[in-house]
């Protein structure tokens, strides 16, 4: 830039048409011939045109600060914004569970209830064996463990010699799978031999079968066998 | 039809970028950030290396919309222009910083690099005057710096902002007339 060659307010204005395009055509081709024929008012033109543009290129390079505060607030917008959202679906979802619970707590027998309650399967056996004469029933333990209760009760059921704990992990896997009536009968087998291991186990299952079912008497008298914890907390809510 | 459409309107974001339309501005510099925060952020940088070069990359294409360096072939011609700016400008930064010292470049790498400096402003000497400028209106007069950003940056005409701040119209003139020889008495200074 040339600091002799004054730049008078008319001609800043008119470059400023230049530039924002705002000349008659007229205007503009005057203005361009001028351009070419004169070296000196070109380097004016380009001067200001610096100029403009460098105060627009630091205005928008401020500007683009405060755009970037806007990204980082939508975030916390955005996030505090769900967060309320996630509150009220929480609350409502908390009122529907409620209302859900309670239609339930009133609606279904008090049996029901207290086999809910007291009712998780039995963790099952630990799978870790080289024995393979047992194949079968780790296999179908395997199974059981997972939750898959109906291919474990396939699997023991094609075992031909059932044992007790067969008899028992049969029983807890159907009353898992909501079948009673044969969960009784593979525990009833269970708990004929009072030297089995886990005949306690095995009562408390069958007084669940048994409530589960409605027979309260059975099930309080299958429960008086089992010495487990559950077993006697169960029994006193039964006799409440 | 579509087509003609998505061209149209990236025409549209481009007519009203090159007018500074602080709507469209935002809105282009917020929704396209993302993108290019996780592109150096899995590139081993930073946040503030994401906004830093994020926002050189910006006015980098916002110079080249200016100045008609760039022209959109597609609907997210861009907002991938963009993006590719700034790629480049990030591995850059990586090949300066710790790269170059360690990994010699290949060809490729060279030729890709040579083609972002193209898509830059390849005149030295203007740029140079540019930033004498940029920097010489940072630290210029609040009152000026204010009147001059209103009018060549937002565009707003002389009787806006005559009305905004209550003078008249031919003050704000004057006033405009003097803030500019004033900066651009500083620019000459600047220069030596």
């Amino acid at each position: 830039m040339k600091d002799n060659s004054n730049i008078s307010q008319e001609l800043l204005e008119t470059i400023e048409r230049y530039y924002n395009d705002t000349m008659s055509k007229q205007e503009r081709s005057d203005f361009e011939l001028k351009l070419d024929e004169n070296p000196e008012f070109k380097t004016q033109v380009e001067d200001i045109k610096t100029l403009i543009f460098g105060i627009e290129n630091q205005s928008l390079k401020e500007q683009l600060d405060v755009f970037h505060e806007d990204i980082l607030e939508p975030h916390f917008e955005s996030s505090s914004a769900s967060g309320f959202f996630t509150l009220r679906k929480l609350a409502a979802a908390v009122v529907i569970l409620l209302a859900v619970t309670s239609f339930w707590w009133f609606s279904t027998p008090q049996n029901e209830k207290l086999y809910s309650e007291y009712f998780t399967p039995d963790p099952g056996l630990p799978t870790v064996m080289s024995s393979n004469s047992n194949f079968e029933f780790y296999d179908a333990m395997v199974n059981y463990k997972q939750g898959d209760y109906k291919d474990a009760i396939k699997k023991w059921e094609s075992i031909h010699h059932k044992g007790d704990t067969l008899n028992y992990f049969l029983g807890v896997a159907y009353l898992a799978d909501k079948n009673e009536k044969k969960a009784i009968r593979f525990l009833k087998k269970a708990t004929q031999n009072s030297e089995f291991a886990l005949s306690s186990e095995a009562y408390y299952y069958l007084g669940l079968a048994q409530l589960k079912k409605g027979n309260v008497e059975d099930a309080k008298t299958s429960l008086k066998r089992s010495n487990t914890d559950n077993s006697k907390a169960l029994l006193s809510q039964l006799n409440n | 039809m579509r087509e003609a459409y998505k061209i149209n309107h990236q025409l549209q974001l481009i007519t009203a970028i090159k007018a500074n339309n602080s709507i469209a501005l935002k809105e282009f510099y917020t929704s396209n950030y993302p993108k290019i925060e996780a592109l150096i952020l899995k590139n081993s940088g930073s946040q503030e290396h994401a906004k830093d070069i994020y926002q050189d990359a910006f006015i980098s294409m916002w110079n080249n919309v200016k100045n008609e360096s760039f022209t959109p072939q597609n609907d997210s011609a861009l907002q991938g222009y963009l993006y590719q700016i700034a790629k480049n400008k990030w591995m850059d930064v990586l090949r300066s910083k710790r790269f170059k010292t360690t990994q010699s470049l290949t060809d490729e790498r060279t030729l890709y690099l040579k083609q972002d400096e193209n898509i830059e402003d390849d005149n030295d000497g203007y740029t140079k005057k540019l930033n004498t400028t940029m920097s010489a209106f940072k630290d210029l007069g609040q009152p000026c710096k204010d009147l001059l950003k209103t009018f060549y940056f937002e565009k707003k005409s002389l009787r806006e902002i005559a009305f905004e701040l209550n003078i008249e119209e031919t003050s704000v003139r004057n006033k405009k007339y003097r803030c500019m020889e004033k900066l651009r008495t500083i620019v000459l200074a600047s220069k030596s």
